[in-house]
Parts: structure tokens; sequence; C-alpha cells
């Protein structure tokens, strides 16, 4: 029971981290219809960032942190500018299918640069495991959950009252009426792969923080898109509630299930299950967006 | 002031729309742009707003001058911040954003906080009922309030110049007065120059100083709304009236209006 008790809050808290590299999808996705299948690398290649900035140049955590937020920053800037941009108008599928490219290419890049199987950054957070009845849970869980929530909370107020914020909703609703009061929604689209890659690179300094760097990082990004696709793809609550439930399913299904089944792949497999299960019963996800219609 | 020389407009490179439009607006004043479905008037509006652009279309021939200077190769973010601004045809509020959100993306471009503020109690005391609905979510607004909610954004940027397509589209005719009131108002308070799409001439012609007539992509006739409205061609095809005053039926408007042309 304990033990299972265990699974449920891992998995809850590993599934806020997936909220939020799931957030980074639904922002590009709303304000530019591009579907991002790049997620993984995204967080493959800020966590050996990371490593570099800490690790390998040694900074301390309040300047490399910040660094890595700038890398991600710019990161965003550049895919959107030069890879996406010249895209602009051409069929959908054409802009899905550069995302799988760039997602190769970053793949790439990453075994070029940082030829390691494997490594692992400093610890962030403290590690002394804390008792929940007869439970015992690792405190990193419980502070990445927090972080994500706090980020999640700031986002939405962004969302909410930022001009900018606001303008990037507007773009999701109509782009062409967006254009006609003058804004440039070249700048919107490239704020919401800023916010994409800034949301990637924190979820894969948590992952990475509390599992080590592993090419199967990139894997984040299948369950990221799990999220998506149960959540809605177009829904921020969407995404933060469909995490947990995915990082429940996943890791009680490693941890729990196995004892049972004698197939330990189950974990990997099951997500896509749901997704397949969603997809039949509820093709907009969990809180897609409904669509307003008057006539 | 804005001028429009001999312009021609072009779809996907081969599509001609516009074949020589001139036209020109005051600084204040009020120029209707009239002509049936299809005429392209919209095209015009999206020639001079740089919107075009991203339909696939381009000023191919003449020129567009604003305030001095040419615009025609300027793409929309330019134009929109040198003060003219387009409200599109068919209402494309934000549908998700509250009513008061909708209005501040109108502002987006101004960093004046404050003149913001004064101006979406501006937008307000035109729009009463927008107030009241200002934390409804707009794509839940009835046509009229949502007709509004266009007018009241473009107001929202502060422009020099606001071009508005067919506002009175399918909306009932006392709400139709009750907008082109506000309208006329907020060119005589503001001084805004207006450049107004519409069908439904005689609703135009009430507030326009100036006006228009487009067929097939050209000025066919153009003079003063006072010279417009007594004219008996813009009577009987545009207003529906014969030279006795009676309506006449579809059918026989139809009939004449295959046959005869202005050029
Ligand atoms: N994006 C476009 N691509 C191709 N043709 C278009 C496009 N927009 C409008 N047209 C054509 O241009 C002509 C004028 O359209 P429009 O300017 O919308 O007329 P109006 O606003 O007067 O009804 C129409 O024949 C229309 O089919
Ligand atoms: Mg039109």
């Amino acid at each position: 029971m304990s033990m299972l008790v265990q699974f449920v809050i891992t998995g809850l808290a590993i599934g806020m981290i997936y909220s939020l590299i799931a957030l980074g999808f639904v922002v590009v996705w709303k304000s530019s219809g591009v579907a991002n299948l790049s997620l993984g690398q995204l967080v493959l290649l800020s966590s050996w960032f990371t490593y570099s900035m800490l690790v390998q140049a040694g900074l301390p955590f309040y300047l490399g942190i910040p660094l890595v937020v700038i890398f991600a920053i710019i990161l965003g800037w550049i895919i959107e500018r030069i890879i996406l941009r010249p895209l602009i108008a051409q069929p959908i599928l054409s802009l899905i299918t550069v995302t799988l490219g760039l997602a190769y290419f970053i793949e790439g890049i990453v075994v070029i640069i940082w030829p390691l199987s494997q490594a692992y950054l400093p610890r962030f957070f403290p590690t002394e495991p804390i008792h929940i009845g007869s439970a015992v849970v690792t405190q990193e869980y419980l502070w990445a959950a927090v972080i994500s929530l706090v980020l999640f909370i700031l986002l939405s107020l962004y969302f909410r009252y930022n001009r900018m914020g606001i303008a990037m909703r507007a773009t999701a609703d109509d782009q062409k009426a967006v254009q006609a009061c003058g804004i440039p929604v070249t700048k919107i689209f490239s704020r919401s792969w800023m916010f994409a890659c800034v949301l990637s690179a924190i979820g894969g300094i948590l992952m990475s923080s509390i599992g080590g760097i592993r090419p199967g990082l990139v894997e984040t990004g299948l369950l990221a898109f799990s999220v998506v696709i149960l959540g809605g793809l177009d829904s921020f609550v969407g995404a933060m509630i469909a995490g947990p439930i995915i990082g429940l399913v996943e890791t009680v299904g490693s941890g729990y299930l196995a004892n049972f089944i004698k197939w330990p792949e189950i974990r990997t497999v099951i997500p896509f299950i749901i997704i397949v299960i969603v997809m039949c019963i509820k093709p907009y996800g969990l809180f897609g967006e409904n669509r307003i219609e008057r006539i | 002031m804005l001028k429009l020389n001999n312009i021609e407009v072009a779809y996907l490179n081969v599509i001609r729309v516009l074949h020589g439009v001139s036209l020109k607006v005051d600084d204040g004043s009020i120029v209707a742009l009239l002509g049936a479905n299809g005429a392209g008037k919209s095209t015009t509006l999206k020639a001079i707003s740089g919107l075009l652009k991203t339909e696939d279309g381009e000023v191919t021939d003449g020129s567009i001058e604003w305030e001095g200077k040419r615009i025609d190769k300027k793409n929309a973010e330019e134009i929109g911040k040198s003060g003219i601004i387009q409200a599109l045809e068919g209402r494309h509020v934000f549908g998700h954003l509250n009513a008061e959100e909708n209005l501040l993306v109108g502002a987006f471009n101004r960093k004046d906080s404050n003149a913001i503020k004064q101006d979406l109690e501006m937008v307000y005391s035109y729009f009463p009922r927008l107030k009241d609905l200002r934390r409804n979510i707009a794509g839940y607004l009835s046509g009229g309030e949502q007709q509004m909610l266009v007018i009241g954004r473009a107001m929202m940027a502060k422009p020099k110049l606001m071009m508005l397509d067919e506002p009175s589209l399918g909306l009932a005719p006392l709400l139709v007065e009750e907008i082109y009131d506000i309208i006329k108002r907020f060119n005589t308070e503001s001084k805004t120059s207006v450049l107004l799409v519409e069908q439904n001439v005689r609703v135009a012609l009430s507030i326009a100083h100036y006006g228009y007539v487009m067929e097939n992509g050209r000025i066919v006739l153009d003079g003063t709304a006072e010279f417009l409205k007594n004219n008996e061609d813009v009577k009987e095809f545009y207003m529906g009236l014969s030279t006795v005053g009676t309506k006449k039926s579809y059918r026989e408007v139809k009939h004449y209006k295959r046959r005869k042309r202005w050029l």
C-alpha cells in the first residue's frame, strides 16, 4: 500500500513536469497552429546546455540557470526566425514536417557537441526523503511539482493581463483580425517559440536534475505530446491536468503493475493506449476549446 | 490625406481585380465606397491597409499615398502604425476574449497607458452597452454588439484614418442607424477620417461627405453625397428606387444591371 502511495505521489509530481513541457506545445499551437514535434529534443538540448554551464563551466546556480533561460530564449528566436518564418502561408504539413526535421537536427547536434552517453547535474534540491504516512517520497519530486505549478500560474497571469499575452490569445482566435489591428503576428509567433523553448528548458532541468541526462530524455517529448492530446491541443488547463494523469499512469504502470505483469515495457506503452482511447471518445481532448459558433 | 492613383490589383499574379482605381480621402472627411458584391471594395481597403499581401494579392500598378508618402509597398504593421486601421468585413471579434480584452488588443501598438485608459472610457461612452458587457466573452455577443466591438477596437488604435468594411451587414435597421450615428459623432469629435465601404447606399450617404461607386474593379461614378443621393442611376440601382420613388422588383433590377454600365 505504501508503495502505491509512493508511486502515486511521484507520478503526479513528474506529470507536472510533463505539463510544463506540454504548455510549450500549447502556446505554439494556439498562436500559430504549428504542431511542434521537437519538444523532446529541445528538452535534451537544454539539459546538455545546463550541464555545460553548471558542470563543465562550473558556474553557480544563480548564474548558470539564468544563462540557460537566456539560451532557450535565443534558441526560440532562432527557430522561429530562421526555420518557421520562411514557411509562413505554406501548407501546414510542411510546417509540421520542418519541426520533425528540427528534432533530428538537434539530436545530431547534441551527439556532436556532447558525445557522452549520460551525465548528471548537481543536485538542486534537498534530497532527504519525506515521509507521508507510511510512504517515502524523494523531496525533489515535490519541488519539481511546486516549480511547475508556480510557472503555470505566472504563465496564466501573463496571458490574462499582459498586453502581449492578450494579443497572443487574440492571434489564436483570428490571425487576420490581429493583422488588421496593425499587430505584427511574426512577433507573436516568435514569442510563442521562446516560451516553448524556455518551458522545455526548465522541464529539462527538472527532469535531468532528478534522473540525470540520458538519450531517453527525448521520450519526454512523446509524453508531453500525449499530455496535450489528452488535455486538448489548445488548452492550458487541460495540459496542467492531463500531465499528472499521464505521469500517474506511467509511474504506477511501471512500478506497481510491473510486479504483477511480467512485461516491463508496459510503462512506455500505457500513455499511448490512453491517447488512442481519448481520441476515440473525445477527439478534442478533455479540455479542448469548444468552437464558438453563432448563427 | 489618402490618395489612390490608378491602382491595379491582382491576386496570385493572375486574377486581376482592380483596374485603375483612383480615389482620395481628405483629412477629417467621411468617404463612402459603394458598390455591389464582388465589385472590389474590400480589395481596395486591403490594398490600402497592406493586408492584401497576406492573401497573395499585390498592387501591380499605380500608387497609394498617405500623408504624402507612398505606402503601397509597406506591410500591414507599418501602415497600421502610420495611423490607418481597417475593420474587416464580417465582425471579426476575438471570440474567446472578453469584450474589454478585444478593445485592448486594438491599442496594442500604443505605449501611453493613461491615454489608453481614457480611450477605453471614450469607447464605452460611445457604446454604453459594451461597458455593461466588458467581462463577457465576445464570441457570445449578439451581432450588433460584435459590430460595436469591432468599431470600438478600431477606435482604440487612435487611427487617423479608420476604414470600415460593411458595418451594416446583417444588422437590424435601427441598430444600423445607431451605429452610423456613432461613426459620425466619432468623426466629428476626434477628427478621424473614415473610409466606409457599404452596399447599404442609403445609410452610407446619410453620413458621408463624398462617395465613389465601384463596379467590376473600376470607379464608375463619384461625387458629393448630395449629388449621389439625387443621381438617378444610384437611386435606381443601389437604393432600389425608380424615378417615381417606388420600390423595384429584384428581377427588374437584375435585368437592368446586366445591360447597363456607366462606362
Ligand atoms: N484572396 C482572393 N483571391 C482571389 N480572388 C479574390 C480574393 N479576394 C477577393 N477576390 C476576388 O476579387 C473580386 C472582388 O472581391 P472583393 O474585393 O471582396 O469585393 P467586394 O468587397 O466589393 O464584395 C471578387 O471577384 C473576388 O472573387
Ligand atoms: Mg467585401
